[in-house]
């Protein structure tokens, strides 16, 4: 069997673990006439890391966006839990539980790495103006929880020295982990990842799969898509192949790696 | 009723063509570099002024529309590759040139102002007799116009379909990255650019001053947002589209001068631009996750 | 001698105070929500038009010497709630079609073309706006029941108009310091993370618009009120960059920057040529006035410096607190 140990171990959770916790069904994506997902379905289940690969143009990052909402789907379904949350805004399913990061490192370049963590922290709720008005102290209250969780996600992945720093003084390595502490900051259900080792320096990257691993083992549902193979082959528990908008194989990344028709994919 | 109709479209089409022309060097110069230019009207009024100098000077009034359009394609070839390069190599962003722009425009407007003593000058055109066509009575001086109007956008639309460096511009303004590396001289194409977008600017100052009969350091500031609108509804880059644009702004501001009165005129304009807007955002809306650069 | 020199003073402290009020509003707009607001100037002159039809009482139609709808008598404080909401209401009405995922370049062109129909519909229509002839004979509050000379007047007002400004400014300095606009920012600087943490980027956009749509219309009534005059020229799409300016030269992003650099440029700067000796024809300067504030902002958006009062980072320390440097 595949995948990392459940904690709990017992009957129910294992049943939990099957129920995924995002799912797509004969998406298709197209835009400007040109159709860049054709009819992809995809199970993404809790404490999995599933990662989306192959060749260039294949419509892997279109179909991220898909799954996160920042592109529309023309046909087909997406369901977070149980709901279907195709004709939801990105805004919408990041409060119910699916973040991402960006092929650019998207930190919020005006603000400090606490700053961007308290930002994601507090959320649409705590950033309300209602919320900030009618009820002042509440606010400060919640200032205070939110600035104790974002020290401790800080402190999580050692990167307390970085937190009063903004990002042109940092690193890429250093501003893909802002990017992916400030998803964390939302608890949430499934993170999406848009070639999460594009300009992070080769000796950082151990150290990114590594803390990748440990929020796979909290329970969360990872979609990586990925470029570089070797990462796919040491983080990726389960492997997702496309090419021209559509699914080529699917399975264990030693398996899925000998099937014929995906070497021909990428050589071809 | 029907007079005043025909009367109406045959004067939209008039005023269509004043805005064509200057829509089309907009959506050219914009389809490409992605410069939103707010400086296009300032340039207008530049090369309404050559032509009015040219003219005291003794030249005829219709060699002033080469004039005009030379003094366009200078200034705006040196604001280009000069100002606006200087800027974004600075790390200028798409919403800070359009600021840039502003600014310039103040310059030159306020500075045009300045050395014309805020005065308005007649540019005067001599009218042969008016024609009559059925229930329309145009002068042939307008009929010129429109005919102005249709070649260029001819010869535009022979360029970008026929021509080596027309190709290469449509490839550059599709995917810029891309067709540096295809081996498209693109610092050519982005002069060639600026040099025709800045005839055609000059130009359509030249083309609204033998209409209206007088120059001013307004002239082009009047004229600047129908040009702009007339250039976002039919599409960045796209001449046709804003020939037709322009065709449909021109006549529903007519046929509503008509029926409603001279004073709901420019707003009947606007307002197609603000439906646009409402129901088809995706012409204004970012690319599909491609960050839009400046090409300059 | 004195004494015009202190009308002259008394009334700058008014300019002052009701510049500030936009230079604040342009900030929350520009620095803290990236909202490139170039018809700002349309809804300083709602509300203005909206306080002076509410002092002016019901027109008298089509007869009288300036027509108009919706007049009626007001005591003060009313005309200026009304202008401000008035400011608030267009503001909404223009932020529903302007506002929405929109590149930032086309987003700055339509306002300021919104700022261009608005003028041209005004003075366009005489019965219904008093169109070109604009509006004249405006009230001063309370002129009539307190007991000052015109002086003593002028300098109240300034006082009112200088507390207006202390409590807006302390109000929105609140707010953007708040988890709202620390949101604001996060939409600001990467919209699509900003989506992607759950905030919803239009209502944001929208509700600051609104906000800063307010307070254009309070500033607008306040100007209105002391001069007692409304006219469509007084209000082209120009003015608005003046403030802009000063939010660059004071520093963009905080408002001791705003307050800074709305004394330097619309208040010295526009009024020092009026005591330097004239140069060439009459109206050169006013021409050169502007061509000299496009320099700068030109020059403002090239070096891009960040102001005399440059924005100071915030510091968090594990205990919970936090210092600025």
């Amino acid at each position: 069997m595949t995948g990392p140990e459940v904690a709990t171990g017992s009957q129910a959770a294992d049943a939990r673990a099957r129920v995924p916790a995002l799912s797509a069904r004969d998406v298709v994506v197209s835009y400007g006439g040109v159709t860049a997902v054709d009819g992809l379905s995809l199970d993404a289940f809790a404490g999995e890391a599933l990662g989306l690969i192959g060749p260039n143009g294949a419509g892997k990052s279109s179909f991220l966006a898909a799954l996160g909402g920042q592109a529309r789907i023309r046909r087909g379904s997406i369901t977070l839990a149980g709901e279907d949350v195709s004709r939801l805004a990105a805004y919408a399913r990041a409060r119910r539980g699916v973040v991402r990061t960006f092929q650019m490192t998207s930190e919020f370049s005006g603000m400090t790495t606490f700053e961007n963590l308290v930002t994601a922290g507090h959320g649409a709720a705590g950033a309300s103006l209602a919320s900030v008005v009618a009820h002042p102290r509440r606010s400060r209250q919640r200032d205070r929880a939110v600035a104790r969780r974002a020290w401790e996600v800080l402190e999580r992945f050692e990167q307390a020295d970085i937190a009063n720093a903004y990002g042109r003084e940092l690193s890429g390595g250093q501003r893909r982990l802002v990017e992916i502490m400030r998803c964390l900051m939302r608890s949430p259900k499934v993170l999406l990842l848009d070639e999460p080792t594009v300009g992070v320096a080769p000796r950082v990257v151990d150290k990114l799969i590594a803390d990748l691993k440990s929020i796979r083992d909290d329970g969360i549902a990872l979609v990586i898509v990925e470029h570089a193979l070797d990462v796919v082959s040491e983080l990726c528990d389960r492997v997702l192949v496309m090419a021209l908008g559509r699914s080529i194989a699917t399975g264990k990344y030693a398996e899925v790696v000998r099937d014929k028709e995906v070497q021909a994919a990428y050589l071809g | 009723m029907l007079d005043t109709l025909a009367s109406a479209i045959a004067f939209g089409i008039i005023l269509a063509s004043v805005i064509a022309i200057a829509a089309m060097g907009f959506t050219l110069q914009f389809g490409l570099t992605n410069v939103f230019n707010l400086a296009f009207g300032s340039i207008m009024t530049v090369g309404a002024f050559a032509a009015y100098l040219a003219q005291v000077n003794g030249i005829n009034a219709w060699y002033g529309l080469g004039v005009g359009g030379v003094a366009g394609a200078a200034l705006t070839l040196l604001l280009g590759r000069g100002l606006f390069r200087l800027y974004a190599r600075r790390g200028a962003k798409l919403f800070e040139m359009v600021m840039v722009t502003l600014g310039l425009a103040l310059v030159i407007n306020y500075g045009i102002q300045a050395v014309s003593r805020n005065n308005v000058y007649q540019f005067t055109v001599l009218q042969a007799a008016p024609m009559h066509l059925g229930p329309v009575t145009i002068t042939p001086t307008q009929a010129i116009l429109v005919g102005i109007a249709l070649v260029v956008f001819a010869a535009l639309e022979a360029l970008l379909r026929l021509s080596r460096v027309g190709k290469a511009l449509r490839a550059m303004a599709a995917e810029p990255s891309l067709a540096r590396s295809c081996g498209i001289r693109t610092g050519r194409v982005v002069i060639i650019t600026w040099v025709i977008s800045g005839f055609l600017c000059g130009m359509a100052g030249v083309v609204y001053v033998i209409n209206s009969q007088s120059v001013g350091y307004a002239t082009g500031e009047l004229f600047l947002p129908l040009v702009i609108a007339a250039a976002i509804l039919g599409g960045p880059g796209s001449p046709g589209g804003a020939l037709a644009a322009a065709l449909l702004m021109g006549v529903v501001t007519e046929v509503v001068s008509a029926y409603g009165g001279p004073q709901y005129s420019t707003v009947a304009g606007f307002g197609i631009l603000v439906l646009v807007l409402l129901f088809r955002p995706s012409t204004v809306l970012g690319g599909h996750g491609r960050e839009t650069r400046l090409t300059l | 001698m004195l004494s015009s020199w202190t009308f002259y003073i008394s009334t700058l402290v008014i300019y002052f105070g009701v510049d500030l009020l936009s230079g604040i509003s342009l900030n929350l707009q520009y620095s803290y929500a990236g909202v490139i607001n170039f018809g700002y100037i349309v809804f300083q002159a709602a509300g203005a038009y909206a306080a002076a039809v509410m002092t002016l009482g019901p027109s008298g139609g089509a007869s009288s010497f300036q027509q108009y709808v919706f007049g009626a008598n007001l005591p003060f404080p009313l005309p200026l709630l009304v202008a401000t909401a008035v400011g608030a209401a267009l503001s909404a009405l223009v932020g529903l079609f302007s506002l929405r995922r929109i590149r930032r370049d086309y987003q700055a062109a339509l306002l300021l073309i919104v700022s261009l129909i608005a003028i041209e519909i005004v003075q366009a229509d005489v019965p219904l706006f008093n169109g070109s002839n604009g509006l004249t004979g405006v009230p001063r509050p309370l002129a009539a029941v307190l007991p000052l000379s015109p002086q003593g007047y002028q300098w109240a007002y300034a006082a009112w108009v200088l507390f207006l400004c202390a409590l807006v400014y302390l109000l929105v300095r609140w707010l953007s310091r708040s988890p709202w606009g620390r949101a604001l920012r996060a939409m600001r600087d990467q919209e699509d993370a900003a989506s992607a943490v759950g905030l919803n980027v239009t209502a944001l956009r929208l509700q600051v618009f609104v906000i800063g749509g307010a307070i254009a219309g309070l500033s607008g009534g306040l100007l209105v009120q002391f001069i007692g005059a409304w006219s469509p020229d007084a209000w082209g799409y120009a003015e608005t960059f003046v403030i802009f300016t000063a939010i660059f030269i004071g520093g963009v992003g905080n408002y001791r920057g705003v307050v800074l650099g709305v004394l330097l440029v619309p208040i010295i700067f526009i009024q020092l040529p009026q005591f330097l000796p004239q140069i060439g024809y009459p109206g050169l300067t006013d021409s050169l006035e502007w061509v000299i504030i496009g320099l700068l902002w030109m020059l403002c958006l090239l070096l891009r410096p960040r102001g005399l009062l440059p924005e100071r980072r915030s510091i968090a320390l594990p205990d919970l607190s936090s210092r600025s440097a």
